[in-house]
């Protein structure tokens, strides 16, 4: 079970640099609702537990937050992707890639292709 | 990089127990407002939109929990938190926190002093460069069962230059000598080495120099390195020391240097420390010409070539061995089978006291299982009383392993304190300790509480923490949630299965408690033995003291060259002495009994020709040759068996004569009658023979513990010596005497040291130093584990009979007489006690043979300790037993009945 969370997290951050990245400074419910928008699926409930992952990537120096005003004008904490974040964002999607790609053409493999 | 980080930001966190849940909350606030707007602007109504909102942000305190695990450390925080309620606990009964800490302390603290004087003594390399390369060379002839003999300077030679294993040879010669000019005269530990001796070792000096190649002698070089010791004591650690010119034994030497404070000479030494180092060629005056057969070097240490194991360099001694006899056969008799042997440093330094330090740490680590056997039941009765608190806990929903880690925390933070106090004990008191110990142990000096007896202590609290927690902690764990909810509202019934783990502790307990007593038995047995031990002579109103003549190098300073003067300080001696008030008779020999002044059995006992045996079969007979005054036997109260005692008449000029013990006789003529007999020391020819004129008993020489040795006494004005003591019979203390014996002896000679004047009951004592510290401190944990078993067996019953209040109220009220109660309770105490008992004997058994070294006359399966611990030990458990159980008798079956 754990394992299973610590795979979903660690999408989820992925996603949130990402988002980052794109779109550069925005507060929690922004991040989330971009990420409910491309990915549908991960995040359209169980929001909360986008704040976890935040504080840790905050905590490992990946982002930064703070105060600013939210467009009702009301105070929200924005994130923004900090220079170590890029880095990081970098090669997490470099390995992603290779993962990914590894995956693929594992799975299109063929019998004939393996002997 | 980033996980370090972020580790340290939530370990600042956990420190300054700072959260961000406030931060999380507006956040979340936030985010559902946000989410509200854009459902509202999707056409919900407000009330809808903000439900939908609330859903789909999820559980706010899930949300929260896992924010705060992120944010600080959960485990450490749980386990500050396991610590908080543990010290709680602790404090909630502060008797038993006491009383559990307090033996820990004790048990942790005996192990960690014994373990420091372990560590230093057999564990710790030896404080030199590349300390496994020394070792000790010694030659022995196993033909004739003798180790260690002497060796002669061509055999040196052979070592350092042909044999090829060692990078350099050095001889340690230790002895005592007079030292003069100093204020008094003072006795000092010396040797006399090689001068590569410290360049071998690696040792710098502190001021000065050390021995080196420009003072090579063939006889003695006129320089001598002092120990820091004496520099400090003797010359008030004045760094003008270097170049001043002292006496030893009457001849002059200048003082070159000065070694570090913490150099003690790595081997077997008379009395401690060397304080005086000598080198010497051994081939020129006052050493005999070299010559193969001369053989008067004692012993020798060397250090290995590198490369070369200790395997191959003994292989090639063998071989060289081998060479040389098959050479020199006449200098080698082949039913001698001379051989060399090497063994390193280390172990020949500590060989004989190894099996008393190894006996002390089993006796420590008994004692430490003991005192966590104990404690493990205390804390298992205390579980049974705290099981409705463990079994809320876990309906609020912690899990086993949680409630397991709650239970360890606790008894780790208490074998914990307990160590912390052991460790404390050890440092404060180890000093004080070591007094105790006796000082023929090497290596005392470096014993610390270093990083290694801090592990040590250490790994034993974690230990016995885990061995008296785990049990309980188990137990609790397991109870069955709704039993005990339910048995808790009644008063817990005595479950059977807490009550066979608590039988099973303390079955275990009495049986450790049975094997140090049984070790210890033995010990005090062994000792209680020697001490009734006849020594063959009454020590009782004798004072003797040490008074050994000085041995220059230079004929010319020596006033005891001959036997003429040797005779005539000797009588003035005896006359000063007996002039004394209060002494009736006063004599002198050359070896007071139960001291062994010499370190070497092979050199003390001399080879023996006598007249009437063949040659050829000489080779192996051996007698200790000990110079006594006319008196002597008349001033230790020995008897004459036959024959005569020696007279003033038996002098430098008349018939020359011997007196031989019941070995002697035993040994050399078991069939006639040796009195007229012939015999004499050494195998020079031109040696007159003396006449056997007296048989007496054995006296016990060499210490009460070593039979066998034959001794002959040959009388003082006949022969040559300088060791001395004087034995004087009187009524006085030696406290009163000592002055008078030393101004007397001074007035002869100014420049003679007195000492150790002491009664020779002292002496005696003191010669059974180190069995009386190994048998007292044994039988002292021993002790221990008595009282703490009898606890044990007691805390136990008491506690049952508590539990099963109920059951025996029943039983009396369905008839049972107070009889019939009382031995209930007694016969559970005397089953547990029996079974425990048992075990233990078995377990004795098989191991008291490891410990058959450190006894005399007293087999390792000895009867009377095997009946005697056991008896004692039932009967003390019967006694603990026998209070609960008449306090089960005093249980009211109405009140009982109706608490129900």
């Amino acid at each position: 079970m754990k394992q299973k969370t610590d795979v979903k997290q660690g999408t989820l951050a992925l996603m949130v640099l990402k988002t980052l990245e794109v779109l550069g400074p925005l507060h929690g419910y922004g991040i989330a609702r971009r990420i409910e928008q491309i990915s549908g699926e991960l995040l359209s409930v169980n929001q909360g537990t986008l704040y976890p992952v935040l504080l840790r990537l905050e905590q490992e120096g990946a982002i930064e937050s703070d105060w600013g005003a939210s467009e009702n004008n009301r105070r929200a904490r924005y994130y923004h992707l900090t220079r170590e974040g890029r880095r990081q964002l970098k090669s997490e999607v470099q390995g992603w890639n290779q993962t990914t790609e590894i995956i693929a053409r594992f799975l299109s493999a063929k019998a004939e292709n393996l002997s | 990089m980033r996980r370090i980080k972020r580790l340290w930001t939530r370990m600042l966190n956990v420190a300054t127990r700072r959260t961000g849940d406030g931060r999380l909350r507006e956040e979340m606030e936030e985010h559902v407002a946000l989410q509200t707007e854009e459902n509202i602007r999707a056409g919900m109504a407000e009330e809808e939109a903000r439900r939908q909102a609330v859903l789909k942000l999820g559980s706010v305190e899930a949300v929260r929990e896992s924010y705060h695990a992120e944010e600080g450390l959960p485990t450490i925080e749980a386990f500050l938190q396991d610590c908080r309620y543990a010290l709680r606990m602790l404090r909630k009964s502060p008797v038993f926190s006491v009383v559990a800490i307090m033996t820990l302390a004790l048990g942790i603290g005996a192990n960690t002093a014994i373990f420091s004087i372990v560590n230093a003594v057999l564990l710790r390399p030896l404080p030199f460069p590349e300390p496994d390369r020394l070792v000790r060379i010694s030659f022995n002839e196993p033909g004739l069962g003798l180790r260690d003999v002497p060796f002669s300077v061509p055999e040196l030679d052979d070592l350092r230059n042909r044999a090829g294993v060692f990078s350099d040879v050095s001889t340690i010669a230790s002895t005592s000598v007079n030292l003069t000019g100093t204020g008094h005269p003072e006795r000092l530990e010396f040797m006399v080495t090689h001068p590569s001796y410290f360049s071998m070792l690696g040792v710098a000096p502190q001021i000065g120099r050390l021995f080196g190649p420009q003072d090579f002698a063939l006889g003695f070089a006129p320089v001598a390195v002092i120990s820091d010791g004496l520099w400090r004591r003797s010359f008030g650690a004045d760094p003008k020391v270097i170049g001043r010119t002292v006496r030893l034994d009457n001849d002059p030497y200048t003082i070159v240097g000065v070694l570090p404070p913490g150099f003690r000479h790595p081997g077997p030494t008379v009395s401690g420390n060397v304080e005086v180092f000598q080198t010497a060629g051994f081939s020129g005056y006052p050493a005999p010409p070299p010559a193969r057969s001369t053989r008067f070097m004692p012993a020798s240490v060397g250090r290995l070539k590198p490369g070369i194991s200790l395997a191959q360099a003994q292989a090639r001694l063998t071989a060289m061995a081998t060479q040389l006899r098959h050479d020199y056969a006449t200098d080698y008799p082949a039913q001698d089978q001379w051989t060399i042997e090497i063994q390193p440093l280390q172990e020949a330094l500590v060989g004989n006291v190894r099996p008393m330090l190894l006996v002390l740490l089993g006796a420590v680590i008994l004692i430490v299982f003991v005192v966590s056997l104990n404690i493990a039941n205390l804390l298992l009765a205390r579980a049974s009383g705290r099981q409705q608190e463990m079994a809320v806990r876990s309906a609020l929903g912690a899990s086993r392993g949680r409630l397991i880690r709650q239970m360890l925390t606790e008894s780790m933070l208490l074998s914990f304190m307990g160590g912390v106090g052991g460790v404390l004990t050890t440092v404060g008191t180890i000093r004080f300790i070591l007094r105790l110990v006796p000082s023929n142990i090497p290596r005392l000096n470096e014993v610390r509480t270093d990083g290694v007896v801090l592990t040590f202590a250490l790994a034993i609290s974690v230990l016995t923490g885990l061995a008296f927690g785990l049990a309980p902690a188990l137990q609790s764990a397991k109870t069955a949630l709704s039993s005990a909810i339910r048995e808790g509202t009644r008063g817990a019934g005595w479950s059977a299965k807490t009550g066979r783990l608590r039988d099973a502790l303390i079955v275990s307990e009495l049986a450790f408690a049975v094997v140090l007593m049984v070790g210890a038995g033995l010990l005090l047995r062994t000792l209680h033995d020697l001490l009734q031990e006849n020594p063959g002579f009454n020590p009782t109103q004798v004072v003797a003291a040490n008074l050994p003549l000085p041995e220059p190098n230079d004929p010319k300073a020596d006033p005891y060259l001959t036997v003429a003067q040797q005779t005539s300080f000797n009588r003035e001696l005896l006359r000063r002495m007996r002039a004394i008030p209060g002494v009736e008779l006063a004599a002198i020999t050359s070896d007071l009994p139960t001291t062994d002044l010499r370190l070497n059995d092979a050199q003390s006992i001399s080879a023996l020709a006598i007249e009437d045996r063949p040659v050829e079969s000489s080779l192996d007979l051996r007698a200790e040759r000990i110079r006594i005054s006319p008196d002597y036997f008349k001033v230790m109260q020995a008897p004459l068996l036959r024959g005569r005692f020696f007279n003033e008449g038996d002098e430098d000029s008349k018939q020359p004569v011997a007196i031989i013990d019941q070995t002697t006789t035993r040994k050399y003529w078991p069939t006639r009658d040796p009195l007229g007999r012939t015999l004499r020391f050494g195998q020079d020819p031109t040696t007159p023979w003396m006449t056997v004129v007296g048989i007496v008993k054995d006296i016990k020489n060499d210490g009460l513990d070593t039979d066998g040795v034959p001794h002959i006494y040959v009388p003082i004005y006949q022969s040559l010596d300088r060791d001395l003591s004087v034995v004087l019979r009187t009524s006085l203390p030696a406290k009163v005497l000592e002055p008078q014996i030393r101004h007397e002896i001074q007035s002869i000679d100014p420049g003679l040291p007195v000492f150790n004047v002491s009664s020779m009951n002292d002496v005696v004592d003191r010669s059974l130093a180190s069995r009386r510290f190994s048998a007292d401190l044994v039988g002292g944990f021993a002790g221990l584990a008595l009282l703490l078993a009898s606890f044990g067996i007691y805390g136990l019953l008491a506690y049952m009979v508590r539990q099963r209040s109920h059951e025996i109220g029943l039983r009396m009220a369905l008839g049972a007489r107070r009889w019939d109660v009382l031995k209930l309770i007694l016969r559970e105490g005397a089953v547990l006690a029996g079974v425990g008992i048992v075990a233990g004997v078995i377990v004795s058994a098989a191991t008291t043979s490891m410990m058959a070294s450190l006894l005399y006359g007293v087999h390792p399966h000895d009867l009377v300790v095997f009946l005697a611990v056991p008896l004692l030990l039932f009967v003390v458990a019967v006694l603990a037993s026998y209070l609960p159980a008449r306090r089960a008798t005093q249980v009211d079956p109405l009140l009982a009945l109706r608490e129900v």
